[in-house]
């Protein structure tokens, strides 16, 4: 399997219903990977904080959402995070195109790279870089499962090299 | 121009348990749990922009039930892109009401910036195809029954009058117990 149909399986293991997204490169590859799904529900949005939105409101329907979006993205949903993931201890599964460290060749995505896991370790968001070698599928069960038990957020950071 | 309650009042009594209702922060989230409200109710008391993302969440998750989105002309100047967002998604179970005042009223009656921004024009070309301007309870009651017939998400734009004397109960909820009690 590729990393793609890897990580779409996982999230179909993990009775993911609806999944909201932002693409990038990378994102969007995934995406194309979650469309072909017959259990998943993909939902375009336009800005990252709607994404972490509509997945907590699936969650309150019954259902589990989870947020694909690049760190760019990620970067910018500090308030809603705070505001309603935390605040009212709601489930909020991420995976996140981690872009700008050794592994990605675009120089533009270097600043981003920098400060996604500081960020993430100053906001106290649990995380994990996804482990290619290792059973991605897993990997991104666990992720939900961890939200669901934890009623909190769960980010998964990927690389590019990851969805081959 | 009508005030806030009546309308708040109207549209609470034509809600159905088989309704949802989400509430953006500020004086709608303030007055519904001093309300008979006969359906679950997420209120906010942050996070300015996500009522209507999170009934868009709850809209698609449950097609069974209609979901009413409250949110403030303040909270949707920060993230217009999400009535594109519904457009696409297309839900035909969702109905969001903009309350506007021109005032970002949870903060203490500021302004928003001095523009008059046209939210009907607005939703339509975003591609919202049922949008309604109401400005008092009978186009309130009328603007709302038909969003239940709409077979698309409808949006009703309620034009109310800002009053900085209005005796707006405070937050009597927290987020841990608004939370526990909704149940669909």
């Amino acid at each position: 399997m590729t990393g793609t149909e890897q990580i779409v399986a996982g999230l179909e293991a993990a009775q993911v219903s609806i999944v909201a997204s932002v693409p990038d490169t990378w994102i969007g590859r995934l995406m194309e990977g979650v469309r072909r799904s017959l259990r998943l529900r993909a939902v375009d949005v336009a800005r990252e904080e709607e994404a972490v939105a509509v997945a907590c409101g699936a969650n309150l329907a019954g259902g589990r959402g989870a947020v694909l979006i690049q760190n760019a993205g990620l970067l910018n949903c500090g308030g809603v995070l705070a505001g309603l993931v935390e605040l009212y201890h709601l489930p909020c599964f991420f995976i996140v195109s981690l872009r700008g460290d050794h592994r990605d060749p675009v120089y533009y995505h270097a600043p981003k790279g920098r400060v996604t896991e500081e960020t993430l370790r100053a906001w106290r968001l649990p995380y994990a870089r996804a482990d290619r070698r290792g059973d991605l599928a897993a990997q991104v069960k666990q992720g939900v499962e961890f939200c669901v038990e934890a009623r909190g957020p769960f980010v998964l950071l990927i690389s590019g090299e990851d969805l081959a | 121009m009508t005030a806030r309650k009546p309308l708040l009042d109207a549209l609470v009594a034509m809600l159905t348990p088989r309704d949802v209702l989400v509430s953006c922060l500020g004086a709608n989230a303030r007055y519904l749990p001093h309300m008979a409200v006969p359906c679950p109710v997420f209120a906010l008391c942050d996070s300015m922009g996500a009522a209507i993302p999170l009934g868009l969440g709850m809209a698609l998750q449950r097609p069974d039930r209609h979901v009413v989105a409250l949110e403030g002309d303040g909270s949707l100047l920060m993230s217009p892109n999400v009535l594109a967002t519904v457009a696409a998604a297309a839900p035909p179970n969702l109905t969001m009401l903009l309350w506007v005042n021109g005032r970002y009223e949870s903060s203490g009656g500021q302004a928003l910036p001095a523009v008059t921004v046209d939210w009907a024009a607005l939703a339509r070309a975003a591609g919202l195809r049922h949008v309604a301007r109401v400005g008092d309870v009978a186009g309130l009651r009328e603007a709302f029954a038909a969003t239940r017939m709409a077979g698309s998400p409808a949006v009703i734009v309620v034009d109310i009058a800002f009053d900085p004397a209005e005796a707006i109960p405070p937050y009597s909820e927290r987020p841990d117990e608004i939370r526990a009690r909704f149940r669909l």
